[in-house]
């Protein structure tokens, strides 16, 4: 049976913050997630870190907290950031009054504005509209999600933090006023556990109410869906924002080779609903060809969404409307010692989040370590002289990706081995450069429980064949190195990686991608007959 | 001014057949291409009919062609001339050195590289698993270094597939082509072009060889040109030898392909490659010639009769830019789609029902001409063929190179 004096319920941004945070403070903890690590709202956004213009007119404490935020994260997750640096632009269509108060709000919010000709901006950004009539210079920035969010557990692990993925909390135990577990499923077995704890952190994002509501209680969470778009080229090399009032899709953010566009804002009742439609995708388009007017002529690789965990105390506004602030319930005041709720917020700032409830629980503890979050990268990075000697076993670029991906620890193993056995040294992935050897690498640890679970951490099939090449691949190699039982099922494996990517093509499905789908079924259905039919 | 009894447009498997039959009916023919046609992509055998709309196995493509609806390229083409394009298809590659074999009354059985037993109508002898049932003595051939092929993955499902109690054991062969950049099925291929490839392989393989019925399956490998390969191990061996379908390149596909430019070139077929044919110039319902742009600059291509075989939205001959507005690149002929979001596409990517979005094609009369939404004609002496056709879904269904021949026939007798 596990114990630990502290559950985090939720494995997004905030809770693997918060695993780190008390980690480090030398706080037993343990992290439950009902799938895969960062699979809502951290990993489905825009993989934007703020410099705060966002939030520079309409909520200056979001702004300031964003700009410090950002310059810690630039430091402590150096292999997690790409330094794009930003761009606001006002289109001839806006309004100029908004400029000037927007100007105003990043000066006082201690955001470095700086105002570039319209030239400059079309030099820096040469597909930019020509109906740009003004251009800032931020310290906006792209973040990988996934990356920075396995690498706060990496991190974690090394002060003794632990994790289990696939485990649904299903039960908040308690007695006498006072909490005493959690009580777990584990979603792939079926098997189900108690977990021994003080005390409890409800950081499950959008699903916070009905985490809370297994303990009887009522948080105000307001499901926000965002729906965004990735285009198959890097549009932009700074990320891109309409200089107006935030509305939909006016941001892009390049990413890798890849741009991301959104977003829009919905409310809905339901979290685990990441569906998008073509009326959607038609808007994000619509608004989005107004910075860029080509926009349609460019391959769309996929449509996800994502929903905002907003918090909204009572009587409070909904959507867009609603604070991007973040809030931490103490449920001792409603009679349930030893249970936190920590809701709302935004990836840029989900250190500070994690920093102030992990403050509230040490006090609670009587611990009195101090947060070092801030100040110590999360993983320490692949050296140069490192780097330098695995050139020769990478392809072209592929060394820094790996580097970046993996960490020092697997990508000194991942070396080894291409050094070993020169036909690892294969290609799995061409899009995103992943090596048979690092396959192999993640492929073998035990919380891989389908390709996905891989893809997430090599991002094999996210790139531009959307899976083509690499679900016959992955699924050969995941029988052959995975662990899991579940991996020796080829069919099914592949299947369900194809389906996964399909979900994101099918709300898409115009110009090139229909070509692209169209060869992935006529390899899958027609070549490899995976689709098999009915014969009696 | 040159001037071209028939002019056909594309370079796949429907664009070829059409110059092909054109060429065999003493016509003067121009073949435009762009780019160097699916058939690489594509397994090269002949799917007529696997699955009907309902998703039920089709055993008897003939009988199963008879019910389907009005609107499929098939119920316009006729079942006598989809019979007589595969008698011709059958007759040809016969003639030309790489027989397939089967017909339109059972389905063949071709092993995929991830151990499914795919139904097919016509396929070389080194794809039709038919015979296959589990019992003889299989082994899995694996290349050393061959991308693409996973010996575990087509050993445990081809189990299933032929309800086999045997595990089929697996060897690795070794070539000399490691140590460079990534070893594909051609490069195999070629090395088996090789006497000495092939008298290696032969060594290699010689100790599996079980006294009573061995056969060898290998992923798509056997040389580049027809059967000869195939036939010298089958010989060398005195074991059968079969290849499974594979991830592109496609080395049947490439034969079938050699094998139709080969026989183009003896008709005298002009073939004009790397040509983009951009628009059409016409004259009422009649069109003239089609202007195309070579390296430089556009030259015009004039004919009496056009065969429009650019593959629809495989390959670009019809784009759908935005929502629910499908376009044929060339002609601007009326495009037939599914409209609504429902019908567009299906939940599963593979599913038990056609994919909306895979109908979308050219709108035509019985004889394969395009026509507009009130069934009116548009141009008398334009064909259309293979994915440009609308109203059936090639990959759900299993028909894709069935359509594109037949369709490819029909036109070229028109």
């Amino acid at each position: 049976m596990e114990k630990a004096t502290v559950v985090v319920i939720g494995g997004g941004a905030t809770g693997v913050g918060i695993l780190r945070d008390l980690s480090m403070r030398g706080v037993n903890t343990l992290l439950v997630e009902k799938c895969d690590l960062v699979n809502g709202a951290s990993s489905r956004y825009h993989g934007l870190l703020h410099s705060g213009g966002r939030y520079a007119v309409k909520d200056q404490e979001a702004a300031k907290e964003c700009i410090i935020e950002n310059q810690i994260l630039r430091k402590i997750g150096k292999s997690c950031v790409e330094t794009t640096g930003g761009m606001f632009v006002r289109l001839n269509i806006d309004d100029p009054a908004y400029e000037e108060a927007w100007v105003k709000g990043c000066a006082e919010s201690g955001i470095e504005a700086t105002p570039i000709t319209r030239e400059e901006a079309f030099r820096l950004e040469p597909l930019l509209s020509k109906n740009v009539e003004s251009a800032y210079l931020v310290p906006d920035a792209a973040i990988d999600g996934f990356r920075m969010s396995w690498q706060n557990v990496e991190s974690a692990k090394r002060y003794g933090g632990r994790s289990l993925t696939y485990r649904e909390v299903i039960g908040i135990e308690q007695a006498n006023g006072e909490l005493k577990g959690v009580k777990v499923r584990n979603t792939i077995t079926g098997e189900e556990e108690l977990i021994e704890c003080e005390i409890a952190i409800n950081a499950a994002g959008g699903w916070a109410g009905k985490v809370a509501a297994l303990a009887g209680l009522e948080v105000g969470v307001q499901p926000d869906k965002g729906t965004l778009l990735a285009f198959n080229q890097r549009l932009t090399s700074h990320v891109v924002n309409r200089l107006h009032k935030s509305s939909d899709g006016d941001i892009f953010v390049p990413h890798g080779s890849i741009t991301i566009l959104g977003t829009s804002s919905m409310s809905i009742p339901d979290p685990e609903d990441t569906s998008t439609s073509r009326e959607e995708v038609e808007n994000l388009l619509s608004i989005g060809e107004k910075t860029f007017e080509h926009l349609r002529d460019c391959r769309m690789l996929r449509a996800f969404a994502g929903s905002r965990p907003l918090y909204i105390p009572p009587g409070g506004v909904k959507g867009r409307g609603a604070s991007r602030g973040f809030a931490i319930v103490d449920h001792e005041e409603d009679g349930l010692k030893g249970l936190f709720t920590i809701v709302g917020g935004k990836f840029t700032t989900y250190r500070l989040m994690a920093e102030k409830m992990a403050d509230k629980v040490c006090a609670k503890l009587g611990n009195t370590e101090r947060c070092r979050t801030a100040e110590e990268p999360l993983v320490p990075e692949v050296s140069e002289e490192a780097k330098k000697a695995a050139r020769k076993y990478f392809p072209a670029y592929g060394t820094n990706l790996a580097a970046t991906r993996l960490g020092p620890e697997r990508f000194e193993r991942v070396v080894k081995r291409l050094e070993a056995e020169p036909e690892k040294r294969e290609l799995v992935c061409e899009c995103e450069n992943v090596t048979l050897a690092e396959f192999e690498e993640i492929a073998q640890e035990d919380s891989c429980y389908q390709i996905n679970d891989i893809r997430r951490r090599t991002r094999v099939g996210m790139g531009t064949c959307q899976g083509n090449f690499c679900a016959l691949r992955s699924a050969g190699l995941f029988a052959q190195y995975g662990k899991q039982k579940r991996a020796a099922e080829t069919l099914t494996r592949m299947k369900e990686f194809l389906q996964g990517r399909w979900k994101g093509i099918r709300p898409v499905l115009v110009g090139r991608t229909l070509r692209e789908t169209e060869m992935t079924r006529a390899l899958y259905e027609l070549s490899f007959h995976v689709n098999g039919g009915k014969t009696e | 001014m040159k001037h071209a009894d028939t002019l056909v447009i594309g370079s796949g498997f429907a664009g070829l057949m059409a110059a092909l039959v054109s060429a065999n009916q003493r016509k003067k023919v121009t073949l435009l291409t762009c780019g160097s046609g699916s058939l690489s992509l594509n397994s090269g055998v002949i799917d007529v009919l696997g699955y009907d709309e309902q998703h039920n196995y089709v055993e008897c493509p003939r009988q199963a062609l008879a019910n389907l609806p009005a609107e499929h390229p098939y119920s316009k083409i006729g079942l006598e001339t989809v019979e007589k394009a595969v008698n011709y298809f059958l007759d040809f590659t016969k003639d030309y050195g790489f027989p397939y074999r089967g017909s339109l009354d059972h389905q063949l059985h071709v092993p995929t590289a991830v151990g499914t037993m795919k139904p097919t109508c016509l396929a070389p002898h080194c794809l039709d698993g038919t015979s296959l049932h589990g019992e003889e003595h299989i082994v899995i051939v694996g290349i050393k270094g061959l991308k693409d092929f996973y010996g575990n993955i087509l050993q445990d499902n081809l189990q299933q597939s032929l309800k086999g109690q045997t595990k089929f054991p697996i060897v690795e062969v070794n070539t000399p082509l490691l140590g460079g950049r990534d070893i594909t099925t051609i490069d195999v291929a070629r090395w088996l072009d090789t006497q000495a490839g092939r008298d290696s392989l032969v060594e290699q393989l010689k100790p599996y060889v079980q006294a009573d019925s061995t056969v060898f399956l290998l992923p798509q490998v056997l040389g580049t040109k027809g059967q000869a390969c195939a036939a010298y191990l089958h010989e060398k061996l005195g074991a059968e030898v079969l290849e499974t379908t594979c991830l592109p390149p496609s080395v049947n596909g490439l034969r079938l392909q050699a094998m139709l430019k080969r026989a183009l070139r003896d008709m005298g077929v002009e073939i004009v490659e790397d040509t983009k044919v951009l628009r059409a110039v016409t004259d009422g319902k009649k069109c003239t010639g089609v202007v195309a742009r070579a390296s430089v600059r556009e030259k015009t291509y004039y004919a009496d009769k056009f065969i429009l075989a650019t593959g629809g939205l495989y390959s670009g001959g019809i784009t759908v830019r935005e929502f629910e507005q499908p376009r044929e690149m060339i002609f601007d002929l009326p495009v037939y789609i599914e409209s609504g979001e429902e019908n567009w596409s299906n939940e599963q990517l593979f599913s038990d029902k056609p994919q909306g979005f895979a109908k979308t094609g050219v709108r035509t009369d019985n004889d394969l001409r395009p026509v507009d939404e009130k069934n009116q004609l548009v141009y008398e002496n334009v064909y259309v063929i293979g994915s440009n056709l609308g109203g059936y879904d090639f990959c759900f269904e299993h028909s894709g190179n069935g359509v594109a021949l037949a369709s490819a026939y029909k036109a070229a007798l028109m």
